[in-house]
Protein backbone atom coordinates (compact mmCIF):
# COMPACT_ATOMS: atom_id res chain seq x y z
CA UNK A 1 0.00 0.00 0.00
CA UNK A 2 1.24 3.36 -1.02
CA UNK A 3 1.07 6.03 2.00
CA UNK A 4 -0.39 8.76 0.98
CA UNK A 5 0.83 12.14 3.51
CA UNK A 6 -3.26 13.55 4.91
CA UNK A 7 -2.94 17.48 3.93
CA UNK A 8 -5.72 20.15 4.08
CA UNK A 9 -6.37 20.36 0.01
CA UNK A 10 -7.33 23.52 -1.62
CA UNK A 11 -10.23 22.89 -4.42
CA UNK A 12 -12.78 25.05 -5.89
CA UNK A 13 -16.09 24.34 -5.55
CA UNK A 14 -17.70 26.32 -8.73
CA UNK A 15 -20.60 25.99 -11.04
CA UNK A 16 -18.36 24.65 -13.52
CA UNK A 17 -17.80 21.41 -11.37
CA UNK A 18 -21.18 20.54 -10.61
CA UNK A 19 -21.76 18.79 -14.06
CA UNK A 20 -19.40 16.15 -13.33
CA UNK A 21 -19.95 15.77 -9.72
CA UNK A 22 -20.79 12.87 -7.93
CA UNK A 23 -23.76 14.28 -7.34
CA UNK A 24 -24.73 14.64 -10.95
CA UNK A 25 -23.04 11.36 -11.34
CA UNK A 26 -25.84 9.74 -9.30
CA UNK A 27 -28.39 11.68 -10.97
CA UNK A 28 -29.36 14.56 -9.48
CA UNK A 29 -29.42 17.30 -11.33
CA UNK A 30 -27.31 20.16 -10.45
CA UNK A 31 -28.59 22.78 -12.26
CA UNK A 32 -31.41 24.15 -9.87
CA UNK A 33 -28.93 24.15 -7.07
CA UNK A 34 -26.42 26.59 -9.75
CA UNK A 35 -29.18 28.55 -10.47
CA UNK A 36 -30.40 29.52 -6.85
CA UNK A 37 -27.49 31.14 -6.74
CA UNK A 38 -28.37 34.00 -8.43
CA UNK A 39 -30.91 34.85 -5.80
CA UNK A 40 -28.63 35.39 -3.16
CA UNK A 41 -25.85 37.70 -2.39
CA UNK A 42 -22.66 37.48 -0.25
CA UNK A 43 -22.74 39.13 3.30
CA UNK A 44 -19.71 39.38 5.28
CA UNK A 45 -19.04 39.77 9.40
CA UNK A 46 -15.95 39.91 10.64
CA UNK A 47 -15.35 38.77 14.61
CA UNK A 48 -12.75 40.81 16.26
CA UNK A 49 -11.07 39.49 19.45
CA UNK A 50 -11.16 41.93 22.59
CA UNK A 51 -11.02 42.62 26.17
CA UNK A 52 -14.17 44.22 28.53
CA UNK A 53 -12.62 47.23 29.88
CA UNK A 54 -15.50 47.93 32.35
CA UNK A 55 -12.74 45.84 35.52
CA UNK A 56 -10.03 44.62 35.94
CA UNK A 57 -10.42 41.79 34.89
CA UNK A 58 -10.54 41.89 31.00
CA UNK A 59 -12.67 39.58 30.29
CA UNK A 60 -12.51 37.91 26.76
CA UNK A 61 -15.45 39.35 24.13
CA UNK A 62 -15.51 38.95 20.51
CA UNK A 63 -16.58 41.99 18.46
CA UNK A 64 -18.90 40.96 15.64
CA UNK A 65 -19.07 43.37 13.09
CA UNK A 66 -20.64 43.70 9.62
CA UNK A 67 -18.84 44.84 6.50
CA UNK A 68 -16.03 43.30 3.88
CA UNK A 69 -13.95 45.79 2.57
CA UNK A 70 -14.28 44.02 -0.70
CA UNK A 71 -18.10 43.75 -0.53
CA UNK A 72 -20.08 46.31 1.55
CA UNK A 73 -18.05 48.74 3.49
CA UNK A 74 -20.59 49.18 6.75
CA UNK A 75 -18.48 48.96 9.87
CA UNK A 76 -21.01 48.61 12.38
CA UNK A 77 -20.69 46.37 15.77
CA UNK A 78 -23.52 44.51 15.91
CA UNK A 79 -22.91 41.99 18.95
CA UNK A 80 -20.47 41.27 21.38
CA UNK A 81 -20.53 37.88 23.13
CA UNK A 82 -18.28 36.00 25.14
CA UNK A 83 -14.83 34.61 24.60
CA UNK A 84 -15.30 31.06 25.32
CA UNK A 85 -11.16 30.66 24.88
CA UNK A 86 -10.24 33.32 27.25
CA UNK A 87 -8.52 31.51 29.67
CA UNK A 88 -9.44 33.73 32.64
CA UNK A 89 -13.48 34.27 31.70
CA UNK A 90 -14.11 31.37 29.39
CA UNK A 91 -16.93 32.80 27.96
CA UNK A 92 -19.16 34.01 30.46
CA UNK A 93 -19.63 37.91 30.97
CA UNK A 94 -21.19 39.80 34.22
CA UNK A 95 -24.17 42.28 33.65
CA UNK A 96 -21.68 45.48 32.39
CA UNK A 97 -19.47 43.17 29.90
CA UNK A 98 -23.13 42.00 28.71
CA UNK A 99 -24.12 45.40 28.53
CA UNK A 100 -20.84 46.36 26.35
CA UNK A 101 -23.19 46.48 22.99
CA UNK A 102 -25.50 49.30 24.35
CA UNK A 103 -22.51 51.45 25.74
CA UNK A 104 -20.87 51.10 21.86
CA UNK A 105 -24.02 52.52 20.38
CA UNK A 106 -25.11 55.08 22.91
CA UNK A 107 -25.94 58.12 21.93
CA UNK A 108 -23.98 59.76 24.56
CA UNK A 109 -21.07 57.77 24.09
CA UNK A 110 -17.75 60.18 24.46
CA UNK A 111 -16.05 59.96 21.17
CA UNK A 112 -13.68 63.04 21.46
CA UNK A 113 -12.41 65.53 23.72
CA UNK A 114 -15.02 68.57 25.43
CA UNK A 115 -14.89 71.09 27.28
CA UNK A 116 -17.40 72.96 29.79
CA UNK A 117 -15.80 76.12 30.25
CA UNK A 118 -16.08 77.78 33.52
CA UNK A 119 -19.72 79.86 34.04
CA UNK A 120 -20.31 77.80 30.61
CA UNK A 121 -23.67 75.33 30.02
CA UNK A 122 -22.22 74.12 26.80
CA UNK A 123 -19.86 71.12 25.99
CA UNK A 124 -17.33 72.28 23.27
CA UNK A 125 -15.20 69.78 21.54
CA UNK A 126 -11.71 70.34 21.62
CA UNK A 127 -8.86 68.78 20.06
CA UNK A 128 -6.41 65.94 21.50
CA UNK A 129 -3.68 68.22 21.32
CA UNK A 130 -5.64 71.64 22.99
CA UNK A 131 -6.97 68.97 25.58
CA UNK A 132 -3.63 67.62 26.59
CA UNK A 133 -2.03 71.20 26.76
CA UNK A 134 -4.44 72.77 28.75
CA UNK A 135 -4.94 69.26 31.52
CA UNK A 136 -1.05 69.98 31.91
CA UNK A 137 -1.76 73.68 32.35
CA UNK A 138 -3.55 73.32 34.69
CA UNK A 139 -2.02 70.43 36.64
CA UNK A 140 1.14 72.34 36.33
CA UNK A 141 -0.62 75.84 37.57
CA UNK A 142 -2.15 73.42 40.64
CA UNK A 143 0.85 71.77 41.38
CA UNK A 144 3.08 75.07 41.51
CA UNK A 145 0.26 76.31 43.66
CA UNK A 146 0.14 73.19 46.36
CA UNK A 147 2.70 71.17 46.03
CA UNK A 148 4.10 70.36 49.82
CA UNK A 149 7.83 69.64 50.33
CA UNK A 150 8.29 69.42 53.69
CA UNK A 151 5.39 69.07 56.77
CA UNK A 152 4.83 71.25 59.92
CA UNK A 153 7.42 69.11 61.57
CA UNK A 154 9.87 69.62 59.24
CA UNK A 155 9.62 66.16 57.85
CA UNK A 156 10.10 65.98 53.65
CA UNK A 157 7.15 64.65 52.12
CA UNK A 158 6.96 65.40 48.72
CA UNK A 159 3.21 65.22 48.18
CA UNK A 160 0.66 67.24 46.12
CA UNK A 161 -2.89 66.60 47.11
CA UNK A 162 -5.29 68.99 45.61
CA UNK A 163 -5.39 66.70 42.79
CA UNK A 164 -6.20 63.05 42.02
CA UNK A 165 -6.16 60.74 39.28
CA UNK A 166 -8.64 57.85 38.33
CA UNK A 167 -7.21 55.58 35.78
CA UNK A 168 -8.40 53.06 33.48
CA UNK A 169 -9.01 49.68 34.41
CA UNK A 170 -7.83 46.31 32.12
CA UNK A 171 -4.77 48.44 31.04
CA UNK A 172 -1.36 46.34 30.61
CA UNK A 173 0.56 45.52 32.70
CA UNK A 174 2.59 48.18 30.73
CA UNK A 175 0.65 51.20 30.48
CA UNK A 176 -0.04 50.08 34.51
CA UNK A 177 3.62 50.70 35.28
CA UNK A 178 3.75 54.00 33.12
CA UNK A 179 0.77 55.48 35.06
CA UNK A 180 2.29 54.97 38.23
CA UNK A 181 5.31 56.39 37.50
CA UNK A 182 3.98 59.57 36.07
CA UNK A 183 1.36 59.76 39.00
CA UNK A 184 3.49 59.43 41.73
CA UNK A 185 6.48 61.03 40.41
CA UNK A 186 4.43 64.22 40.66
CA UNK A 187 4.11 63.82 43.81
CA UNK A 188 -0.11 62.83 43.65
CA UNK A 189 -1.35 60.97 46.24
CA UNK A 190 -4.90 60.17 45.23
CA UNK A 191 -4.87 57.70 42.81
CA UNK A 192 -7.23 55.40 42.05
CA UNK A 193 -8.39 52.61 39.33
CA UNK A 194 -11.79 52.86 37.69
CA UNK A 195 -12.06 49.06 38.54
CA UNK A 196 -12.96 49.51 41.38
CA UNK A 197 -15.17 51.95 41.02
CA UNK B 1 -30.02 28.76 33.79
CA UNK B 2 -31.99 29.76 31.11
CA UNK B 3 -34.43 32.72 31.17
CA UNK B 4 -36.15 35.26 29.27
CA UNK B 5 -33.07 37.36 28.66
CA UNK B 6 -30.43 34.28 27.98
CA UNK B 7 -28.35 32.23 29.99
CA UNK B 8 -26.93 32.70 32.81
CA UNK B 9 -23.25 31.23 33.16
CA UNK B 10 -23.82 27.79 35.65
CA UNK B 11 -20.39 27.56 36.78
CA UNK B 12 -16.45 27.52 34.75
CA UNK B 13 -16.70 26.03 31.55
CA UNK B 14 -14.83 23.27 30.73
CA UNK B 15 -15.68 21.89 27.73
CA UNK B 16 -14.16 19.20 26.29
CA UNK B 17 -11.38 19.03 23.74
CA UNK B 18 -12.13 16.10 21.97
CA UNK B 19 -15.46 14.81 21.83
CA UNK B 20 -16.53 11.06 19.93
CA UNK B 21 -19.90 10.47 17.88
CA UNK B 22 -22.73 9.26 19.71
CA UNK B 23 -24.50 6.15 18.71
CA UNK B 24 -27.33 7.55 17.05
CA UNK B 25 -25.16 9.75 15.36
CA UNK B 26 -26.17 9.01 11.67
CA UNK B 27 -29.67 8.60 12.50
CA UNK B 28 -30.16 12.46 13.80
CA UNK B 29 -28.19 13.14 10.66
CA UNK B 30 -30.73 11.10 8.80
CA UNK B 31 -33.58 13.55 10.09
CA UNK B 32 -31.35 16.87 9.78
CA UNK B 33 -31.21 16.05 6.09
CA UNK B 34 -34.73 14.90 5.60
CA UNK B 35 -35.84 18.61 7.12
CA UNK B 36 -32.85 20.22 5.09
CA UNK B 37 -34.67 18.34 1.91
CA UNK B 38 -37.73 20.37 2.93
CA UNK B 39 -36.19 23.81 3.25
CA UNK B 40 -33.84 23.95 0.05
CA UNK B 41 -35.92 22.82 -3.12
CA UNK B 42 -33.44 22.98 -5.14
CA UNK B 43 -31.68 20.57 -3.56
CA UNK B 44 -34.62 18.33 -2.50
CA UNK B 45 -33.78 15.78 -4.23
CA UNK B 46 -30.68 14.65 -3.18
CA UNK B 47 -31.34 15.78 -0.04
CA UNK B 48 -33.49 13.35 0.43
CA UNK B 49 -31.50 10.35 -0.60
CA UNK B 50 -28.76 11.52 1.55
CA UNK B 51 -31.32 11.27 4.05
CA UNK B 52 -31.93 7.80 3.27
CA UNK B 53 -28.26 6.89 2.51
CA UNK B 54 -27.74 8.56 6.66
CA UNK B 55 -30.70 6.50 7.64
CA UNK B 56 -28.81 3.10 6.04
CA UNK B 57 -25.89 4.16 7.44
CA UNK B 58 -26.97 4.14 11.17
CA UNK B 59 -28.56 0.49 10.23
CA UNK B 60 -25.31 -0.85 8.81
CA UNK B 61 -23.65 0.42 11.91
CA UNK B 62 -25.99 -1.71 13.76
CA UNK B 63 -26.10 -4.47 12.28
CA UNK B 64 -22.87 -5.28 10.29
CA UNK B 65 -20.32 -7.27 12.21
CA UNK B 66 -17.30 -5.53 11.29
CA UNK B 67 -13.99 -7.61 9.44
CA UNK B 68 -11.87 -6.34 12.15
CA UNK B 69 -12.57 -5.79 15.70
CA UNK B 70 -9.74 -4.05 17.94
CA UNK B 71 -8.70 -5.75 21.14
CA UNK B 72 -8.91 -3.84 24.36
CA UNK B 73 -5.38 -3.01 24.59
CA UNK B 74 -5.14 -1.69 20.51
CA UNK B 75 -4.92 1.78 20.77
CA UNK B 76 -3.47 2.31 24.08
CA UNK B 77 0.01 3.30 22.86
CA UNK B 78 -0.87 5.68 20.47
CA UNK B 79 -3.82 7.40 23.06
CA UNK B 80 -0.44 7.87 25.21
CA UNK B 81 1.61 9.58 23.09
CA UNK B 82 -0.92 11.44 20.90
CA UNK B 83 -0.94 9.64 17.56
CA UNK B 84 -4.43 9.25 15.81
CA UNK B 85 -5.42 5.70 17.02
CA UNK B 86 -7.45 5.34 13.82
CA UNK B 87 -5.29 6.15 11.47
CA UNK B 88 -6.65 5.91 8.19
CA UNK B 89 -3.03 4.80 6.59
CA UNK B 90 -2.52 2.25 9.29
CA UNK B 91 -5.66 0.85 9.89
CA UNK B 92 -6.67 0.86 5.78
CA UNK B 93 -5.47 -2.63 5.26
CA UNK B 94 -7.27 -3.85 7.90
CA UNK B 95 -10.63 -2.91 7.62
CA UNK B 96 -12.68 -4.35 4.89
CA UNK B 97 -15.94 -2.33 4.09
CA UNK B 98 -17.68 -4.99 2.25
CA UNK B 99 -19.84 -5.48 5.19
CA UNK B 100 -20.94 -2.15 5.51
CA UNK B 101 -21.82 -1.42 1.87
CA UNK B 102 -23.33 -4.03 0.95
CA UNK B 103 -25.38 -3.50 4.23
CA UNK B 104 -25.85 0.19 3.00
CA UNK B 105 -26.72 -1.38 -0.42
CA UNK B 106 -29.95 -3.08 0.85
CA UNK B 107 -31.00 -0.70 3.55
CA UNK B 108 -31.18 1.42 0.06
CA UNK B 109 -33.09 -0.83 -2.30
CA UNK B 110 -36.24 -0.41 -1.38
CA UNK B 111 -36.26 3.45 -1.30
CA UNK B 112 -34.22 4.74 -4.18
CA UNK B 113 -34.97 6.20 -7.00
CA UNK B 114 -34.92 5.03 -10.79
CA UNK B 115 -31.94 7.04 -11.37
CA UNK B 116 -30.04 5.98 -8.42
CA UNK B 117 -30.67 2.02 -8.85
CA UNK B 118 -27.86 1.57 -11.44
CA UNK B 119 -25.36 3.02 -8.59
CA UNK B 120 -26.52 0.29 -6.69
CA UNK B 121 -26.10 -1.95 -9.05
CA UNK B 122 -22.90 -1.17 -10.10
CA UNK B 123 -21.56 -1.27 -6.95
CA UNK B 124 -22.55 -5.14 -5.95
CA UNK B 125 -20.80 -5.91 -9.22
CA UNK B 126 -17.14 -3.97 -8.26
CA UNK B 127 -14.53 -6.53 -6.87
CA UNK B 128 -12.99 -6.02 -3.57
CA UNK B 129 -9.94 -4.45 -5.44
CA UNK B 130 -12.31 -2.18 -7.13
CA UNK B 131 -13.94 -0.73 -3.79
CA UNK B 132 -10.65 -0.51 -2.30
CA UNK B 133 -9.00 1.61 -5.25
CA UNK B 134 -12.44 4.14 -4.57
CA UNK B 135 -11.98 3.99 -0.79
CA UNK B 136 -8.51 5.02 -1.49
CA UNK B 137 -9.32 7.59 -3.58
CA UNK B 138 -12.20 9.02 -0.97
CA UNK B 139 -9.31 9.18 1.49
CA UNK B 140 -7.21 10.63 -0.35
CA UNK B 141 -9.45 13.16 -0.60
CA UNK B 142 -9.34 13.13 -4.50
CA UNK B 143 -12.04 13.15 -7.18
CA UNK B 144 -11.44 10.01 -9.17
CA UNK B 145 -12.13 9.07 -12.33
CA UNK B 146 -15.51 10.72 -13.92
CA UNK B 147 -17.26 7.30 -14.98
CA UNK B 148 -16.86 5.70 -11.35
CA UNK B 149 -16.98 9.44 -9.72
CA UNK B 150 -21.29 8.68 -8.74
CA UNK B 151 -20.41 5.31 -6.67
CA UNK B 152 -17.60 7.30 -4.18
CA UNK B 153 -19.93 8.76 -2.21
CA UNK B 154 -21.56 5.44 -1.68
CA UNK B 155 -18.06 3.90 -0.56
CA UNK B 156 -16.91 6.76 1.11
CA UNK B 157 -20.29 6.50 3.56
CA UNK B 158 -18.96 2.98 3.83
CA UNK B 159 -15.75 3.95 5.65
CA UNK B 160 -17.28 6.31 7.42
CA UNK B 161 -19.58 3.66 9.32
CA UNK B 162 -16.57 1.75 9.83
CA UNK B 163 -14.70 4.68 11.08
CA UNK B 164 -17.48 5.37 13.66
CA UNK B 165 -17.59 2.31 14.77
CA UNK B 166 -13.85 2.36 15.46
CA UNK B 167 -14.29 5.55 17.44
CA UNK B 168 -17.10 4.39 19.40
CA UNK B 169 -14.53 1.89 20.67
CA UNK B 170 -12.39 3.84 21.48
CA UNK B 171 -11.78 3.22 25.68
CA UNK B 172 -11.39 7.21 25.72
CA UNK B 173 -11.43 9.93 23.55
CA UNK B 174 -7.94 11.20 22.08
CA UNK B 175 -6.27 14.42 23.39
CA UNK B 176 -6.74 17.84 21.78
CA UNK B 177 -3.85 17.84 19.05
CA UNK B 178 -1.11 19.89 19.41
CA UNK B 179 1.57 21.68 16.93
CA UNK B 180 1.27 21.36 13.08
CA UNK B 181 -1.72 18.81 13.19
CA UNK B 182 -3.82 20.39 15.39
CA UNK B 183 -6.60 21.04 12.61
CA UNK B 184 -6.14 17.16 11.79
CA UNK B 185 -8.82 14.83 13.05
CA UNK B 186 -7.13 13.68 16.67
CA UNK B 187 -9.08 10.42 15.89
CA UNK B 188 -7.98 9.48 12.64
CA UNK B 189 -6.06 11.83 11.10
CA UNK B 190 -8.40 13.22 8.23
CA UNK B 191 -9.04 16.86 7.78
CA UNK B 192 -11.99 18.33 8.61
CA UNK B 193 -15.44 18.86 7.44
CA UNK B 194 -16.69 22.43 8.83
CA UNK B 195 -16.93 23.83 12.04
CA UNK B 196 -20.31 23.91 14.96
CA UNK B 197 -20.37 26.42 17.25
CA UNK B 198 -22.07 24.92 20.37
CA UNK B 199 -25.06 27.00 22.11
CA UNK B 200 -25.61 24.69 24.68
CA UNK B 201 -25.30 26.59 28.22
CA UNK B 202 -22.37 24.05 28.83
CA UNK B 203 -20.25 25.15 26.02
CA UNK B 204 -21.92 28.19 24.76
CA UNK B 205 -19.82 29.47 21.86
CA UNK B 206 -17.23 27.06 21.86
CA UNK B 207 -16.01 25.97 18.33
CA UNK B 208 -15.59 22.39 17.05
CA UNK B 209 -14.00 21.09 14.02
CA UNK B 210 -15.84 17.86 12.82
CA UNK B 211 -14.15 14.85 11.05
CA UNK B 212 -15.54 14.07 7.62
CA UNK B 213 -14.59 10.37 8.03
CA UNK B 214 -15.13 9.35 11.71
CA UNK B 215 -17.63 12.61 13.02
CA UNK B 216 -14.89 12.72 15.69
CA UNK B 217 -15.05 16.96 16.91
CA UNK B 218 -12.14 18.66 18.38
CA UNK B 219 -11.51 22.31 19.82
CA UNK B 220 -10.17 24.79 17.78
CA UNK B 221 -10.25 28.72 18.95
CA UNK B 222 -12.68 30.83 17.30
CA UNK B 223 -11.85 33.26 14.92
CA UNK B 224 -9.05 31.59 13.77
CA UNK B 225 -8.57 29.82 10.04
CA UNK B 226 -8.06 26.57 10.65
CA UNK B 227 -5.74 26.43 7.90
CA UNK B 228 -3.21 28.69 8.13
CA UNK B 229 -4.25 29.49 12.06
CA UNK B 230 -3.61 33.31 11.29
CA UNK B 231 -6.48 35.60 12.27
CA UNK B 232 -6.29 38.79 10.91
CA UNK B 233 -7.52 38.66 7.29
CA UNK B 234 -10.83 36.32 8.17
CA UNK B 235 -14.45 37.37 6.79
CA UNK B 236 -17.51 35.56 8.00
CA UNK B 237 -19.61 35.12 4.62
CA UNK B 238 -22.79 34.18 4.19
CA UNK B 239 -25.80 33.81 2.01
CA UNK B 240 -28.57 36.78 1.76
CA UNK B 241 -31.56 35.76 0.53
CA UNK B 242 -32.78 38.91 -2.13
CA UNK B 243 -36.41 37.91 -1.12
CA UNK B 244 -37.20 36.81 2.00
CA UNK B 245 -39.18 33.81 1.15
CA UNK B 246 -37.81 31.03 3.42
CA UNK B 247 -35.76 30.25 6.84
CA UNK B 248 -32.06 31.22 6.04
CA UNK B 249 -29.46 28.35 6.97
CA UNK B 250 -27.36 28.56 9.27
CA UNK B 251 -24.20 28.30 7.09
CA UNK B 252 -21.01 30.72 7.01
CA UNK B 253 -18.01 30.17 5.30
CA UNK B 254 -14.94 30.93 7.52
CA UNK B 255 -12.97 32.79 4.65
CA UNK B 256 -9.12 33.49 5.52
CA UNK B 257 -7.12 36.37 3.35
CA UNK B 258 -3.72 35.30 4.47
CA UNK B 259 -4.13 31.61 2.65
CA UNK B 260 -7.11 32.22 0.45
CA UNK B 261 -9.31 29.28 1.80
CA UNK B 262 -12.52 28.64 3.90
CA UNK B 263 -14.14 26.17 5.88
CA UNK B 264 -17.73 26.77 6.49
CA UNK B 265 -19.13 27.42 10.21
CA UNK B 266 -22.33 26.26 11.62
CA UNK B 267 -23.30 28.56 14.80
CA UNK B 268 -26.45 26.39 16.69
CA UNK B 269 -26.67 29.92 17.85
CA UNK B 270 -28.63 30.65 14.57
CA UNK B 271 -29.94 26.84 14.69
CA UNK B 272 -29.84 24.72 16.81
CA UNK B 273 -30.17 21.21 14.95
CA UNK B 274 -27.22 22.50 12.86
CA UNK B 275 -25.12 19.46 11.75
CA UNK B 276 -21.95 19.96 10.04
CA UNK B 277 -22.28 17.07 6.99
CA UNK B 278 -25.62 17.56 6.55
CA UNK B 279 -25.36 21.74 6.80
CA UNK B 280 -22.88 22.11 4.18
CA UNK B 281 -24.24 19.49 1.62
CA UNK B 282 -27.65 21.77 2.18
CA UNK B 283 -25.91 25.31 1.82
CA UNK B 284 -24.08 24.25 -1.45
CA UNK B 285 -25.26 27.63 -2.59
CA UNK B 286 -22.87 29.19 -0.27
CA UNK B 287 -19.96 27.17 -2.15
CA UNK B 288 -21.00 28.00 -5.87
CA UNK B 289 -21.15 31.61 -5.01
CA UNK B 290 -17.73 31.78 -3.57
CA UNK B 291 -16.95 29.56 -6.54
CA UNK B 292 -18.17 32.52 -8.69
CA UNK B 293 -16.55 35.29 -6.83
CA UNK B 294 -13.03 33.42 -7.01
CA UNK B 295 -11.29 34.60 -3.99
CA UNK B 296 -11.45 31.70 -1.80
CA UNK B 297 -10.87 28.09 -2.58
CA UNK B 298 -12.78 25.38 -0.13
CA UNK B 299 -10.73 23.38 2.33
CA UNK B 300 -13.37 21.71 4.01
CA UNK B 301 -13.79 17.35 3.33
CA UNK B 302 -16.99 16.47 2.62
CA UNK B 303 -17.06 12.70 1.01
CA UNK B 304 -20.57 12.97 0.30
CA UNK B 305 -20.18 15.25 -2.43
CA UNK B 306 -16.89 15.06 -4.38
CA UNK B 307 -15.92 17.68 -7.04
CA UNK B 308 -13.26 17.74 -9.61
CA UNK B 309 -11.05 21.52 -9.51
Amino acid sequence: MTLRVTRRQFFKLGAAGMATSSMAMMGFAPEPAVASIRHFKLTGAKITRSNCTYCSVGCGVLLYSRGDAAINNVDDIYHVEGDPDHPVSRGSLCPKGAGLLDYIQSDSRLRYPQVREAGSDEWKRIDWDEALERIARHMKDDRDANFVADDDDGNTVNHWISTGMLAASASTNETAYLTHKVVRSLGMVAFDNQARV
Amino acid sequence: MTHAFGNAPTGVMHPPEVRLPDDDHFARRARRLEELAERVAPLGDFLHFMAQLAQAQQVALERTTPSWQPGPETFSLALEHGMPPLNVQALRGDIGIRAELDALLDALELHVGQAQRPLLDGLRKLSAEEIGRLADDVLAGEAGDERTRGLMPLVAAALQVAWLRLARSLPQAPARPVGEVRTLCPSCGSPPLASVIESDPQYNGVRYLQCGLCATQWYLERSLCSVCEQSGKLDYLSLAQESDATAPLPAQAEACGDCGSYLKIFPRALDVDAEPLADDLASLALDLLLGEEGRYRRSGFNPLLIVEG
